[in-house]
């Protein structure tokens, strides 16, 4: 088996468990799914007749491939609070996910990379001081927190940004429908990137210090070449591939994240959709949207993988010896 | 001094928790109209009193009285046979109640604004304090009333929503993320420790099993989960610590698993083997003694971590209603208007404390770490000394 197969084999092994893990949640734990959704006075008839209509009789082992089925056909079935189905409602909200989630993402670790190797290239600077300290701070200030300061100063204290929402009420038409909706990403994302990139920063510092002391840096150095050449071509790429597994490990972080930021700023995505489910005890809603979720974490995960294969020399040597 | 600063900190935030608000003099529940200022902070808002007069206190209470009308009034209490109550303002009397019996009066109610000649639609806190100067409460007869006045401005950090002290929140809240953050954490290394030490010394399926497990649970978004498990096991405190501590046991495995790898293969434990040590022996005598300065490191900085989460599930409103914490402040404050009343100061305490105490978390961890590992402690000297010299 090739090294990329056996990644590809690995996310499988992923999405396996989180279809499990789903269908167990809300199957087995509490006992009867039933007793949480229909009120305990219905008759034993009724009840009989509601558990045959959503397949609850049958055995677990059967109800489970019923299941794995529907779910990787996008068939959710019908939300309990609205009657619709559950991936119409999704499909409006995965794109305004992954609008959020795609560029904060990119910007946060290009904004980490730049500065954590500038932190590295000063030591005791200013930039290294301001990356140590933002590493800090995204690992103990909540991003809740941030986020309601930020709207509390750009959207209730000066009124540049909106306060909530994704689009305008009511949406503009034709080129301002762009606008406004840029308009309403600005304050999420700058606070994803703002809490995100001190992670990333810290990191590629601490490698980028200890790869700049490498010989072959100083060989490189020595034979004459550009210090940009030898900072970005040679002590850079050879840490790649530990950047793209800390990219790699902060996707379930990044994607937990979504849940609370749509909720601060009230946009219309998959996490507050999760949220709106959950307390609202609507399950085939909510163990979709956890799906979708999970499905867009692994989903980055291959691409991450895919990245690997590009990135590290030694992936492709082994995948091609076997 | 800085050496010791956090373990203070730590030592002065636990003892605030273990104590509660009731000896620093807070109450909980309402004690002033929701979203009070905090008393420093506008010395022209009317603060909240209480007057007293009849049963142990004196017969007329006086206040001199600088500030505009306060937003409530209330009077409770009972009057005697003869009992009667007055409020002397400097721009004439008032008799409040001469009714004999129990007395619960507001200022916005309609038949105690008409009993005093009060227009229904006249706001009866202004009619009351028509100007500044000198006021007084008087009983003549027998009975025993309190009127409480209520300002815009309260104690050391204002009010909430329902008008309860934020300060109280403050230190209740501080209680619930120091319980969740060290018992999820705790529960949470311990599993890890048994994980990693049965992965790291059995080795072969077992270690397979164990370590595909943390890969895959490492790369499972894990806040949906936490979510929808708190929705269908109810939101009390404990499931939280249990449900948090399932999740987050993988980074002490894999460390556990590391160390017992080195350890298994030094000529040392074979020895022990060697001269007939059973396994449990060697395990439980010689490296689990071995790994605990390192483990404690890890709990110092796993806490940050599960009090984030919890922050984050109680924000999303996922934890148990009746109990505050810091999460729940600032679900409470995004929930219900702060921002629309201006309130900063039903944002700032909770999100602060919850940095400050992380942060605090993460400076013990580091320290501990040092002393567990030297080596770590040199390269920062060594880093320090580099700095210097820079």
């Amino acid at each position: 088996m090739t090294a990329p197969l056996k990644r590809i084999g690995g996310s499988l092994v992923v999405l396996a468990v989180v279809l499990a893990l789903n269908f167990f949640l809300f199957r087995v734990m509490p006992g009867d799914p039933l007793t949480s959704i229909v009120d305990p006075r219905f008759s034993p008839e009724a009840k009989a007749e509601l558990a045959s209509q959503w397949g609850l009789d049958r055995p677990l082992s059967e109800q489970f491939v019923v299941y794995v089925r529907e779910m990787l056909s996008f068939r959710f079935g019908l939300s309990m609070m609205t009657g619709a189905p559950v991936w119409d409602e999704l499909k409006r909200r995965v794109p305004n996910t992954v609008a959020l989630l795609l560029p904060a993402l990119v910007l946060s670790a290009s904004l980490g990379i730049w500065l954590g190797v500038k932190a590295a290239l000063n030591r005791g600077s200013t930039v290294e001081r301001v990356v140590l300290w933002s590493g800090t701070v995204s690992f103990s200030f909540p991003s809740f927190f941030v986020q309601i300061l930020l709207l509390m100063c750009f959207a209730y204290f000066w009124r540049i940004f909106p306060l909530s929402g994704t689009t305008s009420i009511p949406p503009p038409t034709g080129g301002a429908a762009a606008i406004d909706y840029i308009w309403h990403l600005a304050l999420p994302l700058f606070s994803l990137v703002v809490m995100g990139f001190g992670g990333f920063a810290l990191y590629i510092r601490n490698m980028m210090v200890k790869a700049l002391g490498e010989e072959y840096v100083l060989m490189a150095r020595a034979r004459g070449l550009p210090f940009r050449r030898v900072v970005w071509n040679h002590a850079f790429r050879s840490i790649l591939p530990p950047v793209l597994t800390i990219l790699l490990l902060s996707l379930p972080g990044v994607v937990s994240g979504a849940v609370i930021t749509e909720t601060v700023f009230s946009m219309n995505g998959v996490g507050r959709f999760l949220l709106e489910a959950t307390n609202s005890h609507d399950y085939p809603a909510a163990g979709a949207a956890f799906f979708c979720l999970a499905l867009l974490t692994v989903g980055c995960n291959l691409l991450a993988d895919a990245a690997y294969v590009l990135v590290d020399p030694r992936v492709r040597r082994e995948g091609s010896r076997e | 001094m800085k050496r010791w600063a956090s373990t203070a900190a730590f030592a002065l935030l636990a003892a605030l928790a273990i104590a509660g608000p009731g000896p620093l003099g807070l109450s909980d529940g309402q004690v002033a109209p929701p979203y009070s200022k905090p008393g420093w902070l506008d010395s022209s808002i009317a603060p909240s009193i209480e007057l007293r007069v009849g049963a142990g206190e004196s017969a007329a209470a006086a206040i001199s009285w600088g500030y505009s009308a306060p937003l409530r009034v209330s009077l409770t209490g009972a009057l005697g046979e003869t009992g009667l109550v007055k409020w002397v303002t400097p721009s004439g009397d008032f008799v409040l109640s001469q009714t004999p019996g129990e007395m619960d009066l507001d200022a916005r109610d309609i038949p105690f604004k008409r009993a005093l000649g009060i227009s229904p639609f006249e706001n009866m806190p202004s009619a009351l304090f028509p100007s500044r100067g000198e006021y007084a409460l008087s009983l003549e007869g027998s009975g025993d009333v309190v009127m409480r006045i209520e300002g815009g401005r309260w104690g050391l950090l204002g009010t909430d929503h329902r008008g309860r002290d934020m300060a109280a929140l403050f230190v209740r809240g501080l209680r619930v993320s120091l319980i969740v953050g060290i018992a999820a954490t705790l529960i949470a290394t311990l599993l890890g420790l048994s994980l990693g030490l049965l992965s790291g010394y059995a080795g072969g399926f077992t270690d397979a099993l164990v370590m595909r497990a943390v890969d895959v649970l490492l790369s499972i978004p894990t806040l949906p989960i936490l979510m929808v498990i708190a929705g269908i096991w109810g939101k009390s405190l404990w499931n939280l610590v249990v449900i948090l501590s399932i999740f987050s046991w993988m980074g002490t495995a894999r460390t556990v698993r590391a160390m017992t790898l080195t350890l298994r293969d030094a000529s040392w434990v074979e020895g022990l083997r060697a001269i007939g040590a059973r396994r449990n022996y060697i395990l439980f005598r010689h490296l689990v003694p071995e790994t605990l300065p390192l483990l404690l490191a890890n709990v110092a900085l796993g806490v940050p971590g599960a009090i984030l989460a919890e922050a984050g599930l109680s924000f999303l409103g996922l934890s148990d209603p009746r109990l505050p914490s810091w999460g729940r402040m600032l679900h409470d404050a995004h929930m219900f208007g702060a921002f629309a009343s201006g309130a900063w100061w039903s944002i700032l305490p909770a999100g602060i404390g919850i940095s400050v105490i992380c942060l605090m978390f993460l400076d013990i961890g580091r320290k501990l770490e040092e002393r567990a590992d030297p080596r770590l402690a040199a390269e920062t000297k060594q880093k320090a000394i580099e700095e210097a010299g820079a």
